[in-house]
């Protein structure tokens, strides 16, 4: 039974207004920059361009993307991406469920291990020494390895995973599952909100990352694009006659072109992962 | 108990850390001394010369560090690596670097022990840092196997320059590039378009520059004649050496234009703290005046650069400061805005002002760093030999901004050529040919990691000058003095963290309370005493007797 009170009436009209607003100042800095991108000279010169495109222009993006090593750098960048969110989501949920169960053995000591990584660290030096001495240097294992388990990451996760009632286990186990069977049939498939949240974590840090990359890959053909696109900004802002560059009009509008160049495929993920973003699956899970 | 536990654990990591660190530094000090002796003899007669290039008799490999610009992104297929190994038998092996990370992955592969054997686009005063790590070599102890650079140095009378990168040790530890004649390219630029009409003169001191704005505010009441860009840092870098007979940049949110508090007396051979000279209130007072006179823009000091490019450029103000390459794109934006032939931009020669009409700098550009594991290297003698040539020799050089006489240019005396082939249009060279390889890009020439583009032997910095900048730079050299550069203070490890801390505070209480001055929020007459006594309360006296005394032991080593 639905009471449409006078309250609840203007409760909605001040609420949809106020949600409104917030859409309206979200979008507005992504449409202006959108506008941006395809301007002309003359209009971005002006600052008249607001969130509709003055002076049609797609010069920035013909440079950038008529660019081979812009396309070999892009396809890094998903390959780096996918395999790295996949190992890290593996390594994750398995520490991070070990980490829930309450019987495990030494716990507290592993816990302990996991947070004093948040508080300390070796530092850049020491890490890259590693790396190297691992021979990881210029492989993908570089990028997608040492950064694969991330603490906030696995502590969140750990949180969810002791968050499910442990009369499911009980119950599982009784009917004669064992650990590994308990994780992949109940525990996972109950788990895919946090999954979908990790995905989204772990695959927006990866596609963002340029440090790592940067330290541990000595070659330009497998530096991902966003080590490409830092690149070429620095060199259309560099303000030196003597390496200044030739980009000429495209300096103008590139960090727009850029944003958008980045932003448009990862921003593609989220719809994909938005129905998983579901509350109460486990209502009634549990009775009595 | 547990509390114990973790205590332990939390132990054996920092432990384990330390020990990691620790042992990553003492690797790098093995096999420092041997080496030298034995490989001279067999080393001396591998080197000879052939077609005028540097020839190793064996084949050899060095590992280099590469800046990549991505105006230019480096390709394997480059003709510039190849030519340069079939004539000099030396292949160069390449970390590339994108060259907005180059300093901090250079910092990181020095450090490691990582760190290739030849260094180069390193700006003096960013070595400081390796020197103590003991993985550069100081380099100044093996100039005289460097004959080339040798020569450009007593040629061209470097001596003192060479003293601005001395440490306290008495080495130098980069090996700099070289300029002949120093070239200003930092400037005001003005629409001379604007100035004809108005039958306005072009101005050659500071108060003729004043008088042209007044006449331009007279008749363009609506515009505000001079709104800089760069926070204002950079023209009161340009104007310093006028009025203080030192650059007195300000640090502005886009970029620091701001040196050494300190000036440097030639007479004296001492140093001052230019800051409370009275030559610098004048500086003040005068740039007071034009703001309050509303002949130059308030916002100047705020603005960040883009806006005040766009007010340039759509002729709402008619001065600014530019370089070479700012002042081309300016122009482009004009030409979109104003239109083709509706306007005329050029650089003022560097305005004369109390002090006289000077510029100052130095002519030591950015260099080359040799690391430890270059003197490991069996053929070391063989590596500074090949830097030697290629960055110091004129056939080197010439070879690196031009490629190889008759494939890839002509000459003719002095005037250099680019085969109708090849295109440069950063230079303006051959930059409509149809169907042309950019001798840059396609083929790896020009590069910032091996030429300064103005830079080396008169003859080479001219021949990439277009016609405008040549004439700038011919005339500021031949109207403007030179002024002697400052020494490096090199202070000990201690002296210099303090000295440094106070610095930065002295520096933030100038910049802050000269923008005030500037724009009259302070007011010169009233607030100059108090001005001056906060200094001394923020230590700017012993900062300046620290100074001196560690100069004068300097000196007397």
């Amino acid at each position: 039974m639905i009471i449409k009170s006078k309250g609840y009436k203007t409760f909605r009209v001040i609420n949809v207004f106020i949600m409104l607003l917030v859409i309206v100042i979200t979008l507005f800095p992504v449409l202006n920059i959108l506008a941006k991108s395809f301007s002309d000279l003359k209009n971005l010169t002006q600052n008249t361009v607001s969130i509709i495109p003055k002076g049609f222009n797609v010069d920035t993006y013909k440079t950038i993307m008529g660019d081979m090593d812009f396309w070999n750098d892009y396809k890094n960048t998903v390959i780096y991406t996918v395999l790295g969110t996949i190992i890290s989501l593996v390594m994750t949920t398995m520490f991070a469920y070990a980490l829930s169960v309450p019987r495990l053995m030494g716990k507290k000591f592993l816990t302990a291990f996991v947070v004093f990584t948040m508080f300390f660290n070796g530092g850049i030096i020491p890490n890259y020494m590693i790396v190297n001495g691992l021979h990881m240097r210029n492989t993908v294992w570089a990028i997608v390895v040492p950064g694969a388990i991330s603490t906030f990451n696995l502590i969140v996760m750990r949180t969810f995973f002791e968050g499910i009632p442990k009369e499911l286990e009980e119950a599982a186990s009784i009917d004669g599952m064992n650990t590994y069977g308990i994780l992949m049939r109940i525990i996972i498939p109950l788990s895919k909100p946090i999954i979908a949240t990790m995905v989204l974590f772990y695959a927006v840090g990866m596609w963002n990352s340029w440090f790592s990359a940067f330290l541990y890959l000595d070659h330009t053909e497998l530096l991902p694009v966003t080590i490409y696109l830092r690149n070429l900004i620095a060199g259309a802002m560099s303000a030196t006659g003597a390496d200044a560059d030739s980009l000429g009009t495209v300096s103008v509008n590139i960090k727009y072109v850029t944003i958008v160049l980045t932003s448009v495929p990862i921003l593609c993920v989220y719809p994909f992962l938005q129905k998983y973003f579901v509350q109460g699956v486990m209502i009634g899970s549990v009775k009595g | 108990m547990r509390k114990k536990l973790s205590k332990v654990i939390a132990m054996i990591l920092a432990i384990a850390t330390a020990a990691s660190v620790t042992a990553g530094c003492s690797k790098s000090d093995t096999g420092n001394a041997p080496a030298a002796s034995e490989a001279t003899t067999s080393e001396d007669s591998n080197i000879t010369t052939k077609d005028g290039f540097f020839y190793s008799k064996e084949p050899v490999t060095f590992s280099m560090l590469f800046s990549d610009n991505s105006a230019y992104p480096y390709k394997d297929s480059w003709e510039f690596f190849k030519i340069l190994q079939e004539k000099t038998n030396v292949k160069l092996d390449l970390t590339i670097v994108p060259m907005s990370d180059y300093n901090s992955k250079r910092s990181v592969l020095i450090a490691s022990g990582q760190a290739p054997e030849i260094i180069p686009k390193t700006y003096p005063g960013s070595e400081d840092q390796y020197v103590t790590s003991g993985q550069i070599l100081p380099i100044s102890d093996y100039v005289n196997e460097m004959p080339n650079y040798s020569k450009e140095v007593k040629e061209w009378n470097l001596a003192d320059d060479l003293k601005t990168i001395m440490q306290a040790d008495g080495k130098y530890y980069v090996l700099p590039e070289l300029h002949e004649s120093f070239v200003q390219d930092y400037s005001l630029c003005v629409r001379t378009d604007i100035l004809k009409k108005n039958n306005i003169k072009m101005p050659e001191t500071w108060d003729e520059f004043e008088s042209m704005l007044k006449q331009l505010k007279t008749l363009y009441p609506d515009v505000t004649p001079f709104s800089d860009r760069w926070q204002f840092g950079a023209t009161m870098q340009i104007a310093g050496p006028a009025f203080v007979k030192t650059p007195t940049g300000l640090k502005g949110t886009d970029a620091d234009w701001s040196g050494s508090p300190l000036y440097y007396n030639k007479d004296k051979d001492n140093f001052d703290f230019y800051p409370t000279m009275q030559e610098y209130k004048t500086e003040l007072a005068y740039f007071n005046k034009l703001v309050k006179e509303g002949l130059m823009d308030k916002e100047s000091a705020t603005q960040t650069s883009d806006q005040a490019i766009n007010k340039f450029v759509t002729g709402k103000s008619f001065v600014i400061s530019c370089n070479a390459q700012q002042l081309k794109d300016y122009r482009k934006k004009m030409a979109a805005n104003l239109g083709e032939g509706n306007f005329e931009v050029e650089k003022l020669n560097i305005l004369s002002g109390p002090a006289g009409k000077n510029i100052s700098g130095n002519r030591l550009e950015n260099g080359i760093l040799i690391t430890q594991k270059a003197k490991e290297d069996k053929n070391f003698k063989t590596l500074l030999k090949f830097v030697d040539w290629l960055y110091y020799s004129y056939e080197g050089q010439e070879f690196c901004k031009w490629g190889v006489e008759g494939t890839h240019f002509t000459k003719d005396g002095n005037n250099y050529k680019l085969n109708d082939s090849y295109t440069l249009p950063d230079y303006g060279l051959n930059p409509d040919a149809k169907n042309a390889k950019d001798f840059r890009k396609d083929l790896g020439f020009a590069s910032g990691v091996f030429i300064l583009s103005y830079g080396g032997p008169n003859t080479l910095a001219y021949s990439y000058m277009a016609d405008e900048d040549k004439k700038f730079s011919e005339n500021v050299s031949k109207t403007c003095t030179l002024l002697p550069n400052a020494p490096k203070i090199a202070y000990d490890e201690d002296t210099k963290e303090s000295q440094n801390m106070l610095e930065s505070t002295l520096k933030d209480y100038m910049n802050q309370m000269s923008y005030k001055f500037i724009l009259g929020q302070a007011d010169l007459d009233k607030d100059w005493d108090s001005y001056v006594k906060t200094f001394d309360s923020k230590g700017a006296t012993k900062y300046l007797e620290t100074a001196n005394a560690a100069y004068q032991e300097q000196k007397n080593k």
